[in-house]
């Protein structure tokens, strides 16, 4: 391999047809006298720009299109020659990093010279350990192009913003069960708000067994297994149900104020006295409607409840999270879109007062899809207020437009897996910590269970990984009408 | 010691089920090549900065006169019967570089040859030589008497014609393998039939036309441009009128010796669109035979352009592309460790922009 050329920080390198490098591979240009190498990583293999191979393949066909038939006497065997000019590639790559002894800078300044450098392939291993990507909390999330692992630390998670991105059935959700099985084998406390029913078999192992995490796993569907009482709501969480779920205006929000208060000095914060009080409060008729078909909403949800016995208490399995980790599954599988919003504004209000109480220490919250149950003002709370509160949180979505800008500018770190959508990728591309180079040229052709690691997790130096296998029990598939058939 | 021994072993016959000609291999070719370049090992080179490929050769200047009464344009018929096999050749050559004692020249050759409605090739080469002002003598008297061991030995041509003067020697090869092996067929040749220059030895032209009408073959010789001049006019632009296919006979040229004609001179148009080619016929095949033989091409080969396509295929695949030109530098580079140096390109250096050399071609 030679050094051709560098425009910015895209380096061009000629690249033989003995010489296998790929899409994805990273190369060490070293500078033998100045004791430096630049780290670059080839985002694009084209054919080399060789003069006359036009003229070389059109002469190969002028027989109407088909191939001449003939031979070639060849004594000095010129041929192979022939091919290997014609087969050179140009490999364009990006530079990641300059090393200078064992230290590695971002500086793209320095320039190797063209004719004395030399150019070879830097393994991934290598990598990886000059850019200290480890750490004492380590998860596996599977193997590197060359076969060795990709391991990186937890706490490199721990306080971040994370995206796991990519068209459906590329291994999205198989991805975020492995974070959150390795989170959970370091105690941390997890939250996953489950669309579609898919991580309630994190306990299991595929043959319906018992694994390692099966006491670990608390599955709460609500209005079955998960139901509150109004006595154990915060009234700023029944508000925020209230004016972000369900929409009250500020007029009806302020009786319901009263209205509360007055129910809670008496001690009879039940559905049934809430009912009671609506229809007896001394308010404006239009207001008492509001409130009514809000009412109406929360006893339809069937989330509530007046038996203090059916409650349960969220806060409870999250303290007993806390000790030993544990991952709370809300199951929002048959939940309706205004119950779903419901339920999350209770779960994420819960979260917040545990967490400013300090009697959670930090969440993990893996959403997916969360553009169907998040309110409008959430995205915001997410990059700013969440994550100073304890609340590090996981996207997970097929459809990279129904997050917001600004997240992918936030973002700590990016798990993308295949796209091949140009407007899919090009949101994806505005993420903060990768060019748009690198994600379009490389995502586009991720196998499935491939995902491209961007971010803070290895350290910017973006890396394709085959995620590996998870012995889990897997939940929500989709439902097939030839199954059988098949 | 010996550091490469090289095995030349001589491929008597080509396993190619089509192949009509006698393909002995150019065994003297390749040991020439191969001693040439072992004296190069280790020198430094200076690649070519001005590629030219086989220029025009220089034609000879022959002017024709009006003939009384005026020269009448032949109507051609195309003849598809009897089926003729169409068998062309040509040879490319190009300088790949300077070293220190001399010149590295490669030279292919090819015979294309179309049968039924099949085109068919053989290319030979490239044969690389280093060239040098010790070996050029020995190197080209080699190869001439290798090939026509009647011929005596020549004064060797300078640096510059060396290269056409190869591929000259190696086109004649091909030329002569075609007109001994093939039968009853139309041979096409590039160029002319005027002989009696140091490229084309009149009895070496001579002995090539006389095996192919031995063995019923008609040669037939298309020059692509021609200086050959008719009452002033360039002789392909003097008929702008007669309508294709004919065939104009031009007569009454009188060459200077020692250059001979050995073909009856013609201007071809054989398809619409204003494109007339000089074209030589055998003169020792009878008048009405030759009119026939361009009348079996017309009707056994494609004419576009009106140039017969065996021979338009024969040119394309002889040349070296630019790729190829790069790839038999990376060859010699390699295989005899010749290190390359750029010296500075004096035309660009004086000129900038406007110092393109003196004869300025791009190779394809």
């Amino acid at each position: 391999m030679r050094l051709y050329r560098k425009e910015g920080n895209i380096i061009e390198i000629l690249s033989f047809p003995n010489e296998n490098v790929e899409k994805g591979d990273y190369l060490l240009i070293e500078n033998g006298e100045s004791q430096k190498a630049l780290i670059a990583q080839v985002i694009d293999v084209q054919f080399a720009n060789i003069p006359g191979v036009l003229e070389e393949l059109l002469r190969s066909l002028p027989d109407g299109g088909g191939l001449i038939q003939g031979e070639d006497v060849d004594p000095l065997e010129i041929a192979p020659h022939i091919t290997y000019i014609q087969d050179s590639r140009l490999l364009i790559c990006k530079i990641r990093a300059t090393v200078e002894g064992e230290a590695l800078s971002p500086s793209t300044s320095w320039l190797p010279s063209r004719s004395q450098s030399s150019v070879r392939k830097l393994p991934i291993s290598m990598l990886l350990k000059l850019a200290r990507v480890d750490g004492n909390l380590p998860i596996t999330l599977g193997v590197t192009k060359e076969n060795s692992l990709l391991t990186i630390d937890a706490s490199s998670l721990d306080g971040r913003l994370n995206i796991i991105t990519g068209k459906k059935e590329t291994g999205k959700s198989h991805l975020s069960k492995l974070l959150i099985t390795s989170l959970l084998q370091y105690k941390a406390v997890v939250v996953v708000l489950d669309l579609n029913g898919e991580y309630a078999g994190l306990g299991l192992t595929s043959d319906g067994k018992r694994n390692a995490y099966y006491n670990k796993i608390h599955v709460l569907t609500p209005s079955q297994n998960f139901k509150v009482a109004l006595k154990q709501l915060h009234l700023n969480v029944i508000l925020n149900i209230l004016i972000h779920a369900l929409h009250l205006p500020g007029t009806s929000a302020r009786e319901f104020r009263r209205i509360w208060q007055f129910l809670k000095e008496k001690d009879s914060l039940t559905l049934h006295e809430l009912g009671e009080a609506i229809r007896n409060w001394n308010c404006n008729q239009n207001v008492r409607d509001a409130l009514f078909s809000r009412y109406y909403a929360l006893v339809n949800s069937g989330f509530f409840t007046d038996n203090p016995a059916e409650a349960t208490l969220l806060e409870e399995c999250l303290i007993k999270a806390r000790e030993e980790g544990g991952a709370i599954i809300v199951n929002l599988r048959n939940t309706s879109p205004i119950d779903r919003q419901i339920v999350v504004e209770y779960v994420l209000g819960k979260l917040v007062e545990l967490l400013t109480s300090w009697r959670l220490k930090a969440v993990f919250l893996f959403a997916e899809e969360a553009h169907l149950y998040l309110r409008e003002t959430y995205w915001d709370d997410v990059v700013t207020r969440m994550r100073h509160f304890g609340i590090f949180t996981t996207f997970i979505t097929n459809q990279p437009d129904t997050i917001r800008e600004n997240i992918y500018r936030q973002a700590d770190n990016i798990f993308l897996f295949n796209f091949t959508n140009e407007h899919d990728l090009e949101v994806v591309s505005r993420a903060a910590r990768v060019d748009a180079e690198t994600v379009k040229s490389i995502a586009r052709d991720l196998p499935p269970h491939h995902c491209l690691v961007l971010g803070k997790v290895v350290r910017d130096f973006p890396i394709v990984v085959k995620v590996r296998a998870l012995d889990v029990k897997t939940m929500g598939e989709t439902r097939l009408f030839f199954k059988e058939v098949n | 010691m010996v550091i490469e021994q090289y095995t030349i072993t001589t491929t008597s016959k080509y396993n190619f089920p089509q192949n009509p000609i006698d393909t002995a291999l150019p065994q003297r070719f390749i040991e020439l090549s191969l001693h040439s370049l072992k004296q190069v090992q280790n020198q430094t080179i200076q690649l070519n900065q001005q590629t030219i490929q086989q220029p025009l050769n220089s034609q000879e200047t022959l002017i024709a006169q009006q003939s009384n009464p005026p020269t009448l344009p032949i109507p051609l018929i195309p003849k598809p019967e009897p089926p003729t096999t169409i068998a062309a050749v040509d040879t490319s050559s190009i300088k790949l570089g300077e070293t220190s004692k001399g010149i590295i020249v490669a030279v292919r050759g090819t015979t294309v040859w179309k049968r039924a409605k099949n085109y068919a090739y053989l290319r030979v080469g490239p044969f690389i030589f280093h060239i040098t002002e010790d070996n050029i003598q020995e190197v080209y008297n080699a190869l001439l008497k290798a090939y026509f061991p009647e011929q005596n030995p020549q004064a060797s041509p300078g640096f510059l014609q060396i290269p056409v003067r190869m591929a000259n020697l190696l086109e004649r090869w091909l030329q002569f393998s075609l007109a001994k092996t093939m039968s009853n067929s139309l041979i096409l040749f590039d160029g002319s039939l005027t002989a009696g220059t140091p490229d084309t030895p009149a009895h070496q032209l001579r002995e090539i036309l006389a095996t192919a009408r031995s063995m019923g073959n008609t040669v037939l010789a298309f020059t692509k441009v021609t200086t050959l001049r008719f009452n002033g006019c360039l002789l392909t632009e003097a008929f702008p009128a007669y309508r294709p296919p004919c065939l104009i006979a031009v007569a009454n040229i009188k060459p200077k010796p020692p250059l001979t004609l050995l073909g009856e001179v013609h201007v071809a148009k054989l398809a619409r669109g204003n494109y007339a080619f000089r074209l030589d016929i055998d003169r020792e095949v009878p008048a009405p035979k030759r009119v026939e033989a361009v009348e079996r091409l017309l009707g056994n080969d494609l004419i576009t352009q009106g140039y017969p396509e065996t021979l338009r295929l024969a040119h394309i695949l002889c040349t070296f592309t630019a790729n190829e030109v790069i790839a038999m530098q990376h060859f010699i580079q390699h295989r005899y460790r010749l290190k390359i140096i750029d010296r500075p390109d004096m035309h660009r250096l004086l000129f900038g922009p406007f110092g393109k050399g003196e004869i300025h071609h791009e190779i394809v």
